[in-house]
């Protein structure tokens, strides 16, 4: 397979196009400013979190409630933040912790004081140093339980928890099979709590004001909110959204132009669903609804670029970010993309090819990886149909074809 | 053994497509085109519980477990 040269798609590798929307709780005037670390016991933070509706924000959306009483359950817990986006398009949680590290640091001691847990290790982003540095100021200022940092390698699977997990072991951040759940046994077989940075930080929005001022934003299915990194064509906005908020009103918050609702959008960024322009004027914003928010990736294609030659870029750049570890990943997905490429082209076969190939996919691998690659082919083929015939037919319903002869491209994403 | 459901679960980074899985458990286990097993999602039938084991036991890469729940 030839790597085609890809245009860094880290917003915060450029952050001159990146912005960011204050919102009601995260983000806001108020962030930065240290709070005291509200001390509650763990069945009173179970409760809570389960009232809350509060579920995992960087792309599972487990509730956290399952997991926290899980992490209760055995041995002295350890909790672990997790920075490490690998996500490229997401921007959010690189912002929240660049502007306000410590709501996401209270998270964490919150959990760590209710689960009588000595360390926290805080996952720090290897691709973005500034950020990182940042964090580890702030990590360094803190008392209370052992704080201990470590930075992950850019690389898609490296925020992978049992990848996170092989990390802080002192072994290289690769995914391995996970034979119990984390909070069931993880780092040095302890109950490891482990969450990305932006649910630390609605669990300490959770701890200072409780419940049912929680509950006071979103819907009663979902409370509370959500920050969202909006990849449109002047850049990246992150916006914290209420639940239940309908897309459309947020691309229209955010610099996205009101044809960001006429043409296919890509919801949860590489690993993400593509979704028609029907779907995207329906869908609201949720984790327990309909499409997967995964880690809260909203990506607006520019009007005339086509959804086909980006989804090839994607792929094969995803091809490319595999660890190299498992059997069906090493070759299935150098073949998915090669079958998406060969769609671009109108190659005869390709789109059974890549049908059959997505559906294999799934479920192999120690990481979710080839996972979310397969949903990323499959919400194509199921969203976007008429793109695919065109393509069979020899055009494009792209005003400009990304590039010709079809060189797939992840320009028109960011460019 | 009875009424918890049986799986066979692969640890993938170990697995190198040997394919003895498939050789021992074809009702369960068939290969891809580059000889790695694809699992039926169903829970084993208990009568094929043997077999499952046998299966495990004969992966030369210890790549394979029964895994019950």
């Amino acid at each position: 397979m030839t790597r085609l040269p890809l245009r860094p798609l880290d917003p915060a590798a450029r952050t001159h196009d990146l912005r960011v929307e204050p919102g009601p709780r995260l983000l806001s005037a108020d962030a930065g400013r240290r709070h005291a670390v509200p001390t509650l016991d763990l069945a009173t933070l179970v409760a809570w979190a389960e009232d809350a509706g509060l579920r995992g924000r960087g792309g599972a959306g487990f509730p956290f409630a399952v997991k926290l009483a899980t992490a209760g359950r055995g041995r002295r817990p350890v909790v672990v933040v997790n920075a490490a986006e690998g996500e490229p398009a997401s921007a959010k949680d690189a912002v929240l912790l660049a502007r306000d590290p410590h709501l996401v640091l209270d998270g964490a001691e919150v959990a760590a004081r209710a689960l009588g847990a000595r360390e926290v290790h805080v996952v720090l982003p290897g691709d973005r140093p500034a950020t990182a540095a940042v964090a580890a100021a702030a990590v360094a200022a803190r008392t209370g339980p052992r704080w201990r940092t470590s930075t992950a390698a850019p690389r898609f699977v490296s925020g992978q928890s049992t990848a996170v997990v092989q990390l802080l072991s002192g072994r290289p951040g690769l995914p391995v099979t996970a034979w119990a759940p984390d909070a069931v046994s993880g780092l040095r077989g302890r109950p490891t709590l482990l969450s990305n940075a932006e649910t630390w930080a609605q669990l300490a929005v959770l701890a200072r004001s409780g419940p049912e001022a929680y509950r006071a934003l979103g819907t009663p299915d979902e409370p509370g909110t959500t920050l969202l990194s909006v990849v449109g064509a002047e850049g990246t906005t992150v916006v914290e959204a209420e639940h239940g908020t309908p897309f459309p009103q947020v691309l229209g918050a955010g610099e996205a132009p009101t044809e960001g609702v006429e043409a296919p959008l890509l919801l949860g960024g590489f690993h993400g669903t593509w979704l028609a322009p029907d779907q995207v004027a329906r869908a609201r914003v949720s984790r327990v609804d309909g499409t997967p928010l995964g880690a809260g990736v909203v990506l607006v294609q520019r009007p005339g670029r086509c959804p086909l030659a980006l989804t090839a870029g994607i792929v094969e750049h995803l091809a490319g970010q595999s660890a190299r570890r498992c059997g069906p990943c090493v070759h299935g997905l150098p073949a998915l993309a090669d079958a998406v490429v060969g769609m671009l082209h109108g190659r005869e076969g390709a789109r059974q090819r890549a049908e059959a190939l997505a559906g294999l996919l799934p479920g192999r691998g120690a990481c979710a990886h080839p996972d979310g690659t397969a949903r990323l082919v499959r919400s194509l083929l199921l969203a976007l149909p008429r793109e695919i015939e065109a393509h069979e037919r020899g055009g494009c319903s792209a005003a400009a074809p990304a590039v010709s002869p079809g060189r797939p491209s992840l320009r028109g994403v960011a460019s | 053994m009875s009424g918890r459901q049986a799986r066979l679960r692969v640890d993938w980074p170990a697995c190198r497509a040997h394919g003895l899985c498939h050789e021992v458990l074809p009702e369960v286990v068939s290969l891809d085109e580059w000889g790695y097993p694809v699992l039926d999602a169903q829970p084993l039938p208990d009568a094929l519980l043997a077999d499952a084991r046998t299966a495990a036991r004969a992966c030369p890469r210890l790549a394979l477990r029964v895994v019950e729940g």
